[in-house]
């Protein structure tokens, strides 16, 4: 029994590593980089301070600065234009100036939002996941929750940037909960099992008891009628999100990139 | 003489059947009879059947205390093993008996190891020897004879996909089917005994057959015996309730091979073709823990035990637990492979 207990601490102690949130390794980064251009003034100061920091903490877990940039396009630029002229001009990057960075642009004037991923975040967020961020934060932008939107498109990078480049990060598999709920399943289904069985199983099935010499198939028809075919056309992947579209490019300074333009 | 008793030729003393040689042996000088061999009292005296209010025993002449289904007991007083004569004769008289392969020491022991592999048993019903009683007895069984023609009509289908060009095509193919099978049943162990727990019973098969012999009482000799409660026309709605899910899957293997099966017509001719009254051995072992007395039940031939446990709900916990984190290590070692991250 003493055994058993040792075994079960143990397990327990997996199971809450595991289910534990990791608030602890999150350390406070020694500076604060500016990573958020709030020209279109979206975001209160108290807003901006907690999004700014917010960045740096999870940009920084993944090697990678996430960059906000809102604009009134006084001048008109298109959107993606605008994305790459910018880091062009002002080199972002976590690791070196034109290094790992991930950019949201938001221009107000003609309510294109624009995606882009840089380097690493080229790499981690192709133009497939970065649609599917932006489509995570485009009703939040539409509805003027400019901070909420903000905050979700950092928290969605940092966890999508922690999955390998190509598998689907919304996969069920990887939802936390899915696993706990069907270790629960699993686990309530075996303890039933055992439970149901500890008083005996009957151990007699259709043979035991049948005349094997006597029984028997006597006779049987097998009369084919007709047959009947449902034919469906196979959905081809090629969405290109509301309103959206456009994938990467090259910036006029020849640093390639992932994109994802959609409207707000 | 209502009352048979068997006493060593030798000595005197009273005999008991032996379940390690299947003989009728002698505890005090260790002579040992063949029960085939040696002839049954109960042939030679004739007895009626109405049923006597009072026995005697034949060794100490005191009354003999038993239930009024009690068809073989051992006298209370003496200790000798007697057999109730008019409650196993006439329509009462068993045609077969399965003699107990298991002795009492055995069975004790069989069961206490049943006990410690209870996964989810509490830890003190695992060690205690705490076992109130344990009783052989002969339960009265009707071993039915069940003879079925069945016929079943219906629809199945075979469905085969494929993929041409841009579509996906599943084809299905229509059957119109029909079985017809003869289904013999033989030997369906159905309980007679009213104080027998059906449930309990039924998991206790199969027993084995090959084991049967011709009833004779020195089987019966230093165990507990029942006449039966009910008798075979009683039982049969429950022996046919029993070969019923045979039947049914029987039916459904015959039609093997296709996606979906649905029988619209199922005409099963049932034949009830005769019922043989057979005494099988079971110990019967009462046991008691945090104030409740347990009742399980073993089959004297193969050891099978039976019987709900007490459930402790730690051990329950502690399973669940185990389990949880073990499923839960491995999905996410599944996420991790599949380039999830670990946490």
């Amino acid at each position: 029994m003493k055994k058993h207990h040792t075994i079960f601490i143990l397990l327990f102690f997996i199971v809450m590593m595991l289910v534990g949130p990791v608030n602890t390794v999150m350390a406070e980064s020694a500076e604060s980089k500016i990573l958020i251009f709030d020209e279109a003034e979206l975001l209160s100061q108290e807003e901006y301070d907690t999004l700014n920091k917010l960045a740096n903490e999870l940009g920084g877990e993944r090697a990678t600065d996430i960059i906000i940039l809102t604009t009134a396009n006084s001048d008109n630029i298109d959107v993606v234009k605008m994305t790459e002229n910018f880091y062009d001009d002002y080199g972002p990057g976590y690791d070196k100036p034109h290094g790992n960075a991930v950019i949201l642009t938001m221009d107000m004037r003609n309510r294109d939002i624009y995606l882009a991923g840089f380097y690493k975040a080229e790499q981690y967020l192709d133009n497939k996941r970065l649609d599917k961020i932006r489509n995570k934060i485009t009703p939040y932008l539409s509805d003027g929750a400019y901070a909420d939107g903000f905050e979700k498109y950092i928290a969605t990078v940092h966890r999508y940037m922690s999955f390998k480049p190509g598998v689907n990060p919304d996969n069920i598999l990887f939802n936390i909960w899915f696993q706990l709920g069907a270790a629960a399943v699993i686990g309530a289904i075996v303890v039933s099992i055992m439970a149901y069985n500890s008083g005996g199983r009957v151990t007699v099935n259709r043979t035991t008891y049948e005349d094997a010499g006597t029984s028997g198939i006597l006779d049987r028809k097998d009369q084919y009628i007709r047959t009947t075919v449902i034919k469906t056309k196979i959905e081809k992947n090629n969405s290109s999100g509301g309103g959206g579209g456009g994938g990467g490019g090259f910036t006029g300074g020849g640093h390639s990139h992932s994109g994802s333009r959609g409207k707000f | 003489m209502q009352v048979v008793d068997y006493k060593c030729p030798s000595c005197g003393n009273g005999m008991s059947f032996d379940s390690a040689t299947g003989s009728l042996s002698c505890s005090s000088c260790g002579r040992k009879e063949d029960i085939e061999q040696i002839p049954d009292p109960l042939k030679k005296d004739a007895f009626s059947e109405n049923e006597a209010n009072e026995y005697h025993c034949n060794s100490c002449g005191a009354v003999i205390m038993t239930e009024s289904e009690t068809a073989a007991t051992v006298c209370s007083f003496c200790g000798s093993a007697v057999v109730l004569g008019d409650r196993l004769t006439g329509k009462l008289a068993p045609a077969m008996v399965i003699p107990f392969a298991i002795s009492k020491e055995e069975a004790m022991k069989a069961f206490q190891k049943w006990c410690k592999r209870g996964l989810l048993t509490p830890k003190g019903f695992v060690t205690a020897d705490r076992i109130k009683g344990i009783t052989g007895l002969y339960v009265p069984f009707w071993l039915y004879e069940l003879h079925n023609l069945v016929e079943a009509q219906g629809r199945a289908t075979k469905v085969r996909t494929y993929v041409s060009g841009d579509y996906r095509y599943t084809e299905t193919q229509h059957f119109d089917i029909y079985r017809k099978l003869r289904l013999n049943y033989k030997m369906v162990p159905v309980d007679a005994s009213e104080k027998m727990n059906d449930q309990l019973m039924d998991k206790l098969e199969p027993f084995p057959y090959q084991q049967l012999k011709g009833f004779k009482t020195p089987y019966l000799a230093g165990y507990i015996a029942e006449k039966y409660s009910y008798d075979d026309g009683q039982l049969l709605p429950r022996a046919n309730d029993k070969i019923k899910q045979y039947i049914e899957a029987s039916i459904s293997s015959s039609v093997a091979g296709y996606a979906t099966v649905n029988f619209s017509n199922k005409n099963i001719n049932n034949t009830f073709t005769n019922a043989d009254y057979c005494l099988l051995p079971v110990w019967v072992v009462h046991y008691d823990f945090n104030k409740l007395e347990y009742t399980f039940a073993m089959n004297g031939q193969t050891g099978k035990v039976v019987g709900k446990p007490p459930i402790s709900k730690a051990k329950v916990f502690a399973w669940f637990a185990g389990i949880f984190g073990i499923s839960l290590l491995s999905l996410k070692c599944i996420s991790w492979m599949m380039g999830g991250g670990f946490l």
